[in-house]
C-alpha cells in the first residue's frame, strides 16, 4: 500500500504531540508553584487591557479569498501538466485560456490596489 | 474495513461536536477534522488526487475563511446562551428530509435491518475490471476535462474571476491619507542634488 508512509507519519507525530503533552502532566511540580498570582493573565505586567478576541480589519479575508482563487488554479494546472502529452493541441489552448482568463483578474486586483498593504 | 470505520466514526462525532461545541474557534477546529477524516474516506475510495485536493483546499483555505469569519463576528464566550432547542423544528425537517434521500439514494442491501433483494443463486463471475489496465484519477481527471469538458472548465474560470472582483470590489476601501513608499523613486534620487553646500564656513 503506497499511503503507509503517510500513515507512519501521522502516528509518529500523534505520539508526539502526545508525548509532549503528557510530559508536561508527568514532570510539572503543580502543588507549590502554582500560586494564584502566578495563574493570572497579565500583559507586560499590567492587568490585560481588553479582550483579545477584538475585530481587525477585513484585509485579511480579502487576502485569503484571493489565496483561495490562486490555489484553486494552480490546482486545476495538476491534471493538466500529467496529461499534457495526450490531450494535444486543443487541450493546451484551453489551459492557456483558463490562465488568461484569471490574469485579467490578477492585473484587475494588481491595478486595484488589492495587494498593496498600507 | 477497520479504516473505514475509525475514519467513518471519528467524522461523525467531530461533526456532532462542530455544533455542540460553545467556542466557535473550536467549532472550526473540529471542522477541519472531519475534512481530514473525509479525505481519509477519499483515500480508501482510491481517489488520492481528489483527498489531497480536499486537504489542500479546504483545510487549507476555506477552514482558514471560516476562521476569519469566526473571529470577525465578535462573539463573546459568555454571550452564547441562547436556547438550542429553538433551531429544531427547521433542522430536524431538514435533517429528516436527508435522512429520506438518502434511502432512496442507497440500495435496501446495504441496511441490515430491511428486507433484501438479493437473490441467492450463487455464481461464479470473473471481475473484468481488475483485468484492463486502469489509469490513476489524474490521468483521467486531465484527459476529460480540458478536450470533453472545455466549456464547463472555461465557465469555471469565469467563475473564479467574478469571485475574484467581487471580493476586491465588497471589501476595498482606499484610504488616501496613508504615506506610501515608492521604490522608484526612492532609488532614482541622485545623491549629488540631495545635500547641497550652502555658503561657505
Amino acid at each position: 500500500m503506497e499511503f503507509a508512509p503517510i500513515c507512519v507519519y501521522l502516528v509518529i507525530s500523534l505520539l508526539l504531540s502526545l508525548i509532549l503533552i503528557g510530559v508536561s502532566f508527568l514532570f510539572a511540580s503543580s502543588s507549590n508553584s502554582a500560586y494564584p498570582e502566578k495563574l493570572s493573565a497579565y500583559e507586560c505586567g499590567f492587568d490585560p487591557f481588553d479582550d483579545a478576541r477584538s475585530r481587525f480589519d477585513i484585509r485579511f479575508y480579502l487576502v485569503s479569498i484571493l489565496f483561495i482563487i490562486f490555489d484553486l488554479e494552480v490546482t486545476f494546472s495538476f491534471p493538466w501538466a500529467v496529461s499534457l502529452n495526450k490531450i494535444g493541441l486543443f487541450g493546451f489552448w484551453s489551459m492557456i485560456v483558463f490562465l488568461l482568463i484569471l490574469t485579467i483578474g490578477f492585473l484587475y486586483e494588481w491595478k486595484k490596489g488589492a495587494l498593496d498593504w498600507e | 474495513m477497520i479504516l473505514f470505520s475509525v475514519f467513518s466514526s471519528i467524522a461523525l462525532v467531530s461533526s456532532v461536536m462542530v455544533i455542540r461545541a460553545k467556542n466557535p474557534v473550536h467549532s472550526v477546529l473540529f471542522f477541519i477534522l472531519v475534512f481530514f477524516n473525509t479525505s481519509g474516506l477519499l483515500v480508501l475510495l482510491g481517489l488520492d488526487f481528489f483527498a489531497m485536493i480536499f486537504l489542500v483546499v479546504y483545510v487549507g483555505a476555506i477552514a482558514v475563511l471560516f476562521l476569519f469569519v469566526v473571529m470577525m463576528l465578535n462573539i463573546k464566550i459568555a454571550e452564547i446562551h441562547e436556547n438550542v432547542l429553538r433551531y429544531l423544528p427547521v433542522g430536524g425537517i431538514i435533517g429528516v428530509i436527508f435522512l429520506l434521500e438518502i434511502f432512496f439514494i442507497v440500495d435496501n442491501d446495504y441496511i441490515p435491518i430491511l428486507p433484501t433483494k438479493l437473490s441467492t443463486t450463487y455464481l461464479t463471475y470473473t471481475v473484468y475490471a481488475e483485468k484492463i489496465q486502469s489509469w490513476t484519477n489524474l490521468e483521467t481527471l486531465g484527459n476529460l476535462l480540458y478536450t470533453t469538458y472545455f466549456v464547463l472548465f472555461l465557465v469555471s474560470s469565469l467563475i473564479l474571476l467574478v469571485a475574484m472582483i467581487g471580493a476586491i470590489v465588497l471589501t476595498m476601501h482606499k484610504t488616501t491619507q496613508v504615506k506610501r513608499q515608492d521604490v522608484f523613486r526612492q532609488n532614482a534620487i541622485d545623491f549629488k542634488n540631495t545635500i547641497k553646500k550652502i555658503r561657505d564656513i
